[in-house]
């Protein structure tokens, strides 16, 4: 296992180079001069060359991307142009609350994911059935943005149960409606695939022999049917992990989460090289780590996969 | 399942273990000005500061030698008690206040802004608001060596400040009222090299406290401050981007102040909110440039002044914006009071006379015009009123096409001169009419997006910002002014009107000509603490 982990970390390495290649390139073919954007509209043509010249903005390309690959073998992502702090200590300080917005998201989609999915397979036909996957259609294909301000509009303006969303607390009572949001489409991604692997499962010879035993239909589905039926659910989280952080930029901006979709968002904005740069390698990072994370779990879900 | 168990157990304490360490805390809330921010400000290093959004911070922090009043405009003396000008105002001689400290308590002394303006002239500092001192003498050459220093800034002794410039500059005094001519100390510059930016201090009537990027900044009244301490002990600028959760949260009373709110929404916050809602005109202009590098619009006044006259100002202000802007009849809005002209007309909305104009400039009925597009950067009340200049222009018989670009993309496309025709706009940064006619018109500067050159017109204001007689530079404004009219240099559009809530308890708050970032938060007070 821990040989297999290594090989998986080592192989992230050319992954990584290659994702912080192809960043660089795209920022650079972006139109728009950082330094423009720095200096607003008082252009100096003196204070450009000088920004230029500071952060090696008026070398060839190939330079810049010396400069750059030569900081990041060095584990350092350069300064913000605008903020003109380290990327990592920005990128740090927001990690915090996007890491709690994503994991609280993906409890919330499991649970509620898992539930409705085996639900529906479990009264597979009825109108539960129907409900369940009518309400995963509208969860995949709701756009975040409007989920979010309508979820505000409902909760906070009209019910009152919850608290207009403020970026000054991470708390559970705020944190709530945005990870309701973002794991809207998740767990109709996951509601969707519990259903159909259950269905597949209880058809199998073991789940019919543990029936022919004598135990209960609800201990069969459950206990030896859903574990087995994990796998793809795993498999789907793995994937969408891309789409929740697409989302995140979303669902931080409608409820002024100060995490790292914000800090993005501000810095495609402002041309912040050196901030779009790092963040892309971070979230890069997240998710070749999460890819690992989910072979891994295959093998707690099923001794027989073994890892090599 | 016991590994299972384990993982769960690790996430859920990473979650509890999170929601603790960002555990709700801070100052008690009726003590507490809750200000809303639509973003976070990038840096609060006065050499850096270039948005409203970071000058609506900074002017907390920082003091300068002088401030402009925010609706007079007069400039008055701040940490100066007064100066001397000499007769040809290239000389001004500073007398600063003795026992002023910095936040950290050192006195501030002549040295400091000495210290503190040569550090914003360096190009080692490679500062956007370099152009705020380079008309001092020497700022050009120099480069920021050991032992060098600015020719134009001298220390008489501690408490006098000699500044000299190259050439007489009226805008001068005004620019000295900027954050980036204020003192920092210069110990703790070098205590956080670049990272000031997060670490601002300076001898305003707040410090700084803490900042939690995209989220909040939290400043604190300075007890030793030299003037009249602020009416209020905190200040939270919060930073919400969405404009209708922000207005929500502020009728919620999370906010005391909400400067800026969702479209389609402000007529009816007026009315309903008469007691909170201010409606006031700014230092500002709207308008749509002609690429004048170019044919159809290069040399051809018929042309602009037919598109001109093609567009309906009024119905845009009326009916798309509220009500709110005012249409545009030239560059200087009507809150300079001693060079606005109210004789000028400007371009009322008259198709007939830009059919006969279009005609006159070569292209009958819009035949013969090669294919135009207004571009524009992103933003509902822009595409809504591009669309409705597009609707204007098809009436008279020409084809427009739109093209909405982010700002980023927008702006390198208008500084390479590539659009026929563009949407701007400009907010003053100084409370100055040069800040209008010279930083965007004029034939040698950057933000003339639309490559505008005339000789004659160069001549006028360039006269007006070195002129020594204020009744003279007047009427020179007013002349350039009602040049760029006549010929038709931009489409004018609307000068801007702004609309803010403040809540019913917050005392003592002015309506800024600059706009909402300029308005002195440190003499607000509270009538009664908030809910």
């Amino acid at each position: 296992m821990g040989t297999y982990i290594l090989r998986r970390l080592l192989l992230a390495i050319p992954v990584l180079w290659g994702i912080a290649t192809v960043v660089f390139f795209l920022v650079f073919a972006t139109p728009g001069d950082p330094a423009d954007m720095l200096m607003g509209q008082h252009g100096d043509d003196e204070v450009k060359a000088a920004i230029h010249a500071k952060y090696h903005l008026d070398k060839p390309i190939l330079v810049q991307y010396g400069y750059f690959m030569g900081r990041l073998a060095q584990f350092d992502l350069g300064r913000s142009y605008a903020q003109k702090r380290k990327v990592t200590d920005i990128l740090l300080e927001h990690a915090g609350a996007t890491v709690l917005l994503a994991v609280a998201s993906v409890a919330i989609a499991v649970v509620l994911g898992m539930g409705l999915g085996c639900l529906a397979a479990y009264r597979q036909g009825s109108w539960i059935d129907g409900a369940v996957m009518a309400v995963s259609v509208l969860g995949i294909s709701t756009p975040v943005f409007w989920l979010g301000l309508m979820a505000i509009l409902l909760f906070c303006s009209i019910l009152r149960l919850l608290p207009f969303p403020d970026p000054e607390y991470v708390t559970p009572k705020y944190l709530l409606l945005p990870a309701l949001t973002l794991s809207a489409l998740l767990v109709g991604y996951i509601a969707r695939m519990t259903r159909s692997s259950l269905l597949e499962v209880i058809r199998q010879d073991y789940v019919r022999t543990a029936r022919a035993k004598g135990l209960s239909r609800p201990t069969v589905f459950f206990k030896h049917g859903l574990r087995n039926a994990l796998i793809p659910v795993v498999t789907i989280i793995g994937l969408n992990l891309a789409s929740l952080m697409g989302g995140a930029i979303a669902t931080e901006t409608v409820f002024a989460w100060p995490g790292i979709g914000r800090a993005m968002f501000q810095a495609v904005l402002e041309r912040d090289v050196p901030l779009i740069e790092g963040g892309v390698i971070m979230l890069a990072l997240v998710f070749v780590i999460a890819n690992i994370i989910v072979d891994v779990s295959y093998a707690f879900l099923d001794p027989r996969i073994r890892l090599k | 399942m016991g590994k299972t168990a384990l993982i769960i157990a690790v996430l859920a304490a990473a979650v509890v273990g999170g929601i603790f360490v960002f555990a709700r805390s801070g100052p008690p809330r009726d003590e507490t000005l809750v200000y809303r921010l639509k973003t976070d400000a990038p840096s609060l290093d006065p050499a850096h500061l270039r948005d409203t959004t970071a000058s609506t911070v900074a002017q907390c922090i920082f003091d300068g030698l002088v401030e402009q009043d925010p609706l007079t405009l007069e400039v008055v003396p701040q940490l100066a008690t007064h100066w001397e000008e000499s007769d040809d105002k290239t000389v001004y001689t500073f007398h600063l206040r003795k026992g002023i400290t910095f936040h950290n308590g050192r006195e501030v002394t002549a040295e400091d802004f000495k210290y503190s303006m040569e550090r914003v002239l360096d190009p080692a500092t490679a500062a956007n608001q370099r152009w705020v001192l380079e008309e001092i003498k020497g700022a050009d050459t120099f480069k920021g060596k050991p032992g060098q220093h600015v020719e134009g800034i001298e220390v008489l002794d501690p408490y006098t400040l000699r500044i000299t410039l190259e050439r007489p500059f009226a805008p001068f005094l005004a620019m000295l009222s900027m954050e980036a001519a204020s003192p920092v100390p210069r110990e703790h510059v070098e205590k956080w090299g670049e990272d000031i930016a997060a670490h601002p201090m300076g001898c305003g009537p707040y410090r700084f406290v803490k900042w939690k990027k995209d989220a909040v900044i939290l400043l604190e009244r300075f007890d030793d401050y030299w003037g009249d301490k602020a009416g209020i002990k905190y200040i939270k600028f919060k930073v919400v981007f969405e404009e209708s959760v922000a207005l929500s949260k502020y009728l919620n009373g999370d906010f005391d102040i909400l400067p800026e709110m969702p479209p389609n929404r402000k007529q009816d916050l007026l009315r309903d909110y008469p007691d909170e809602a201010r409606l006031w005109p700014i230092l500002g202009v709207y308008y749509i440039g002609f690429n004048h590098t170019k044919p159809p619009f290069k040399g051809n006044v018929k042309l602009r002044q037919a598109f001109n006259y093609a567009v309906n100002k009024k119905a845009i202000c009326d009916v798309l914006l509220e009500g709110i802007p005012q249409p545009a009849r030239g560059v200087l809005p009507p809150g300079f009071e001693d060079t606005f002209d109210e004789t000028l007309e400007g371009y009322p909305y008259d198709p007939d006379k830009a059919r006969a104009l279009l005609e006159e400039a070569g292209y009958p009925n819009g035949d013969g015009l090669p294919a135009i597009t207004l571009q524009f950067n992103q933003s509902e009340d822009h595409a809504r009123v591009c669309t409705a200049i597009q609707n204007n222009l098809r009436d008279i018989g020409v084809n427009v096409r739109l093209k909405n670009l982010e700002w980023a993309a927008h702006l390198d496309s208008m500084q390479k001169h590539e659009p026929l025709l563009f949407r701007s706009g400009w907010l003053a940064d100084v409370a100055d009419e040069d800040n209008f006619l010279y930083v965007l018109l004029h034939t040698d500067i950057e933000a003339n997006y639309g490559g505008y050159s005339n000789p004659e017109y160069d001549t006028l204001i360039e006269r007006a910002r070195h002129s020594i007689d204020p009744e003279e530079r007047r009427e020179l404004y007013r002349t350039a002014n009602r040049s760029i009219v006549e010929d038709a240099a931009w489409l004018f559009v609307y000068w801007y009107r702004d609309v803010i809530l403040i809540k019913p308890y917050v005392e003592g708050w002015t309506l800024p000509l600059q706009g909402d970032f300029r308005m002195p938060l440190h003499k607000l007070r509270f009538s009664r603490p908030p809910a």
